[in-house]
């Protein structure tokens, strides 16, 4: 599992575009399915917000995503995460329990991930591993 | 491209970026150096925060140049040769993509006019690149929080993916620490 992260509108779904070749199954704002494709996931943040606004708790949003984990076994995939972590603290409850349960999540992910690159304005830089080339 | 040397400088609030910018400056040997203001007058301490800046340069031998709206103007006033700072785009942006709010016509709300001033910027970037011998443009970190002005966001993320690209170094600093990503 490799991660690409970085702020918003810093050009890492570019980033990963042009460096996939074959069939690729994107998932926006959705968990990615078992697949022998490449899958990219992008937009998890936003599909945690919406579990939060249904009423999830957080330990059953992390159950889903380890779920979505699991089902991925020999294909390579991606998870391209924005952060969000940044800035003032939220007035909204619900803003404030995203942003705290986004950032536990990405923990996770960051634990499991072979490689991590941070995009910053399109340029790369390896946090952990070498990518999926 | 032909021209000078561009040095893009990003960072949070306080982590020295201005700072950074100026030593870049001033240890550039250019007997010129220039300084490029966006930031809007308005109240009390923003006033105050610009008048300390213009002391600081003041004694060393920088002219500033107020440069809010029409930017393209200021290239005339470049001499040639001269290391040009400008800070910062986030302001830039600011006062573009909302001009003309007072008579209810935002440029962000009028089609094609932030896409023809972003034509405009990267056609005076070019033009002072051929006039300055140094261009160093600092900007802000705002895009690692969750979104609340999408196209104004979105403007600006496009912008720093640009001036990374043309840039011949890149730099981000976090706290006085300058990281070198290009």
């Amino acid at each position: 599992m490799h991660i690409v992260f970085g702020g918003a509108f810093n050009g890492k779904r570019q980033f990963v575009q042009d460096r996939l070749t074959g069939q690729v199954d994107w998932y926006e704002e959705i968990l990615p399915e078992a697949s022998n494709h490449t899958t990219v996931t992008t937009g998890l943040e936003e599909w945690i917000y919406g579990q939060l606004e249904q009423g999830a708790s957080e330990a059953h949003i992390v159950k889903q995503v380890q779920g979505a984990l699991d089902k991925q076994q020999v294909n390579i995939h991606i998870w391209i995460l924005t952060d969000i972590s940044r800035g003032i603290v939220p007035l909204d409850p619900l803003d404030r329990q995203w942003r705290d349960a986004t950032g536990r999540i990405y923990q996770l992910l960051f634990k499991e991930a072979q490689s991590i690159t941070r995009i910053w304005y399109g340029l790369p830089e390896n946090l952990k591993g070498d990518g999926w080339t | 491209m032909a021209g000078s040397e561009l040095i893009f400088i990003s960072g949070g609030v306080r982590s020295g970026k201005s700072a950074y910018a100026e030593k870049l400056i001033r240890e550039h040997g250019s007997s010129e150096r220039l300084y490029l203001a966006s930031g809007q007058k308005g109240d009390a301490e923003m006033d105050e925060r610009i008048h300390k800046h213009r002391r600081d340069r003041q004694f060393d031998g920088w002219t500033t140049i107020e440069a809010q709206v029409k930017f393209e103007r200021v290239v005339e006033d470049i001499p040639e040769g001269a290391a040009v700072l400008w800070d910062c785009v986030t302001t830039w942006l600011a006062n573009e993509l909302y001009a003309g709010w007072e008579h209810g016509t935002p440029c962000v709300e009028t089609e094609g006019c932030m896409e023809r001033k972003w034509q405009e910027l990267q056609m005076t970037i070019a033009r002072i690149r051929v006039r300055a011998s140094l261009f160093v443009i600092v900007s802000n970190e705002v895009l690692d929080e969750p979104i609340k002005d999408p196209s104004y966001q979105r403007w600006l993320g496009r912008i720093h993916i640009w001036l990374a690209s043309e840039a011949v170094q890149a730099i981000e600093m976090e706290s006085g620490l300058a990281f070198h990503r290009k």
